[in-house]
């Protein structure tokens, strides 16, 4: 038998199997995305190409999301990767317990984002919540607030508790860029006297740069696809303040059941991430080879 | 010398204390606060730790599951043992299948040549990029027309679906390591292709076959959109759907919806900590949790 025919056999159950739950369903989404399809008027489903997403397009209801989505991506990724970048610099270091510490920071990266969202919904409770206590008690309130109640709290703490759980994974990926550094470069730049910042700007940042694109690239994918914590945690309140495209197209789809425009959103979403991922990658990429 | 050694050392370890209360102490809050009383909880300033330790919320959902409403305990928490089951069938299916179609799949990409290798290893990367709430949309549509909307079956085939491509890019990386003098000399002995891969590549591709496994089932346990779409009933809640109408509930009280949170993530904590060295490994040749 070729290997060609061997390959098709060996492959052939996990290909179906995407195929049936990913091409398939893209196929269809894209075929919704160009109907007007609305489950509450059935009966009247109909082709109407590209009106859907002209319509998106000339509504506010699609750019402030957009715009929303654009600052909640931007704020976590800085945090992750700021973070995560200390921390790794920190597990780089030859110390006993590092092994432990290490470890443990797969405790926040195991929880799963709903369950997160509900830890921090208690953390932020406007009545009984720690973050309240401990920032009462060292004056930095003189009331007990809602954190999750206004801009641009709500925006940061939803940051944070977004964060908190991304952080572990982009850690050990720099951690394992860090690694691959030969520490004789570090030794012949302290010969040189050369300070600690210095080293860290002309040697850890520039050889760090092809781990540091790539996680920068998923953890904007990441952000922009955000969904489960909003649903928990803000619901995209207050007054749409947390509204990102993720709740716009659930609510779009599946709250107003309007699979049509639903189906043309997300594209548009999906579209847009792909773009950033591919400027990314050309961009980040290009800086390396330089 | 020996004073800068031990200030470095007094940094670092004033650092990992930083990280160790950042990256624990959110979750041992959770931990404590389920111990208490709900009176307690309400305590200003909080009580850190539970005393005595109450165990109440965690009998009511004991009790909730086993005498259904003549318990008088709230909705969520008689449901909830319910779907702590249905989890732990939904991510066990998923690691034990996507572990064995992945491993036949990934083998032709890692050792055969054949026209449209590239092709199929980048196709079941990009399926990765397509966000789920697009796909999410024809899948809902489709399920509930051929009635296999709210079974926890669907659950298991859609997760497959986002879990096999990362499982065969892991795999096949792992195949790789695997020295080809091991599988040639099957080859001279007379092992058929189908033989090779079960006598020499599986049994020396343990670590890889069971990090990829751990991986799977921590990826679908966390899952929460396609679980909040699929199902309609208690028959196929999992535990994030569960924990999702804890927190979006007003009426529950604090102790209930906090216990349930800790129950959730026992599982994958537990399975994060004991196999850390195949979940790090893992990650690392692998891609991404989202």
């Amino acid at each position: 038998m070729s290997q060609g025919a061997l390959a098709l056999i060996f492959s052939a159950p996990a290909v179906l199997i995407i195929a049936a739950t990913i091409l398939v369903p893209f196929g269809m989404a894209v075929f919704l995305s160009l109907h007007n399809w609305n489950l509450k008027r059935p009966g009247r489903e109909r082709f109407v190409g590209l009106e859907n997403y002209s319509d998106w397009l000339s509504d506010r209801d699609f750019w402030v999301p957009l715009q929303t989505t654009f600052t909640f991506a931007i704020l976590a990724v800085a945090v992750i990767i700021i973070i995560s970048l200390l921390i790794s610099l920190l597990l780089n270091e030859r110390f006993p317990g590092r092994g432990v510490l290490r470890a443990l920071l797969l405790v926040p990266w195991a929880i799963p984002s709903v369950v997160n969202a509900l830890l921090w919904k208690w953390l932020l409770n406007p009545q009984y919540g720690l973050v309240n206590a401990i920032f009462f008690e060292f004056g930095i309130i003189t009331e007990y607030q809602n954190m999750l109640g206004s801009m641009p709290s709500v925006m940061i703490w939803l940051v944070i508790a977004y964060s908190w759980i991304h952080i572990p994974l982009a850690t050990l990926l720099l951690l394992s860029g860090l690694q691959t550094i030969p520490g004789d470069i570090y030794e012949s730049a302290i010969v040189d006297g050369a300070g600690i910042w210095q080293r860290f700007l002309t040697i850890t940042l520039p050889l760090l740069r092809p781990m540091l694109s790539i996680v920068i690239i998923f953890e904007m994918i990441f952000a922009f696809k955000v969904f489960d914590i909003i649903f928990v945690l803000t619901a995209g309140g207050p007054a749409d303040a947390t509204n990102v495209l993720g709740w716009q197209i659930y609510t779009e789809t599946f709250r107003k059941l309007d699979f049509g425009a639903g189906s043309s959103i997300a594209m548009l979403l999906g579209g847009i991430t792909l773009a950033l991922a591919i400027l990314f990658y050309v961009f980040l990429d290009k800086g390396v080879e330089q | 010398m020996k004073q800068r050694a031990r200030i470095r050392l007094v940094v670092i370890y004033i650092a990992a204390a930083i990280v160790l209360a950042g990256t624990v102490g959110p979750f041992l809050w959770l931990v404590s606060s389920s111990f208490q009383y709900e009176r307690q909880l309400l305590n200003r300033p909080p009580q850190w730790l539970p005393n005595p330790i109450v165990l109440d919320s965690y009998r009511e959902i004991f009790e909730g599951a086993v005498m259904g409403e003549d318990s008088g305990v709230p909705y969520q928490s008689r449901i909830f043992l319910r779907s702590f089951a249905n989890s732990f069938f939904v991510a066990g299916s998923v690691a034990v299948i996507a572990v064995m179609a992945g491993a036949y799949a990934a083998y032709p990409l890692a050792r055969l040549r054949f026209r449209g290798r590239q092709v199929l290893l980048f196709a079941i990367l990009a399926s990765r990029l397509i966000p789920a709430l697009s796909l999410a949309i024809p899948i809902v549509l489709v399920a509930k027309r051929i009635g296999m909307s709210d079974k926890i079956v669907s659950l298991v085939f859609i997760n497959l679906s986002f879990i096999l491509p990362y499982v065969i890019w892991l795999l096949q990386s792992y195949f790789k390591t695997i020295p080809m003098e091991l599988e040639d000399a099957g080859r001279i002995d007379g092992c058929s292709r189908l033989q090779v891969v079960h006598k020499i590549i599986l049994p020396l591709s343990l670590p890889g076959l069971t990090s990829a496994a751990i991986l799977a089932f921590l990826l679908t346990w966390g899952e929460f959109l396609f679980a909040l779409l699929l199902s309609e009933s208690p028959s196929s809640y999992t535990s994030t759907v569960v924990v999702s109408l804890f927190a979006t509930d007003v009426d529950v009280s604090f102790v209930s919806i906090i216990t349930a949170g800790v129950l959730s993530v026992i599982p994958p904590i537990c399975f994060a900590l004991i196999f850390q060295r195949y979940i790090i490994s893992g990650l690392l040749s692998g891609s991404l949790k989202g």
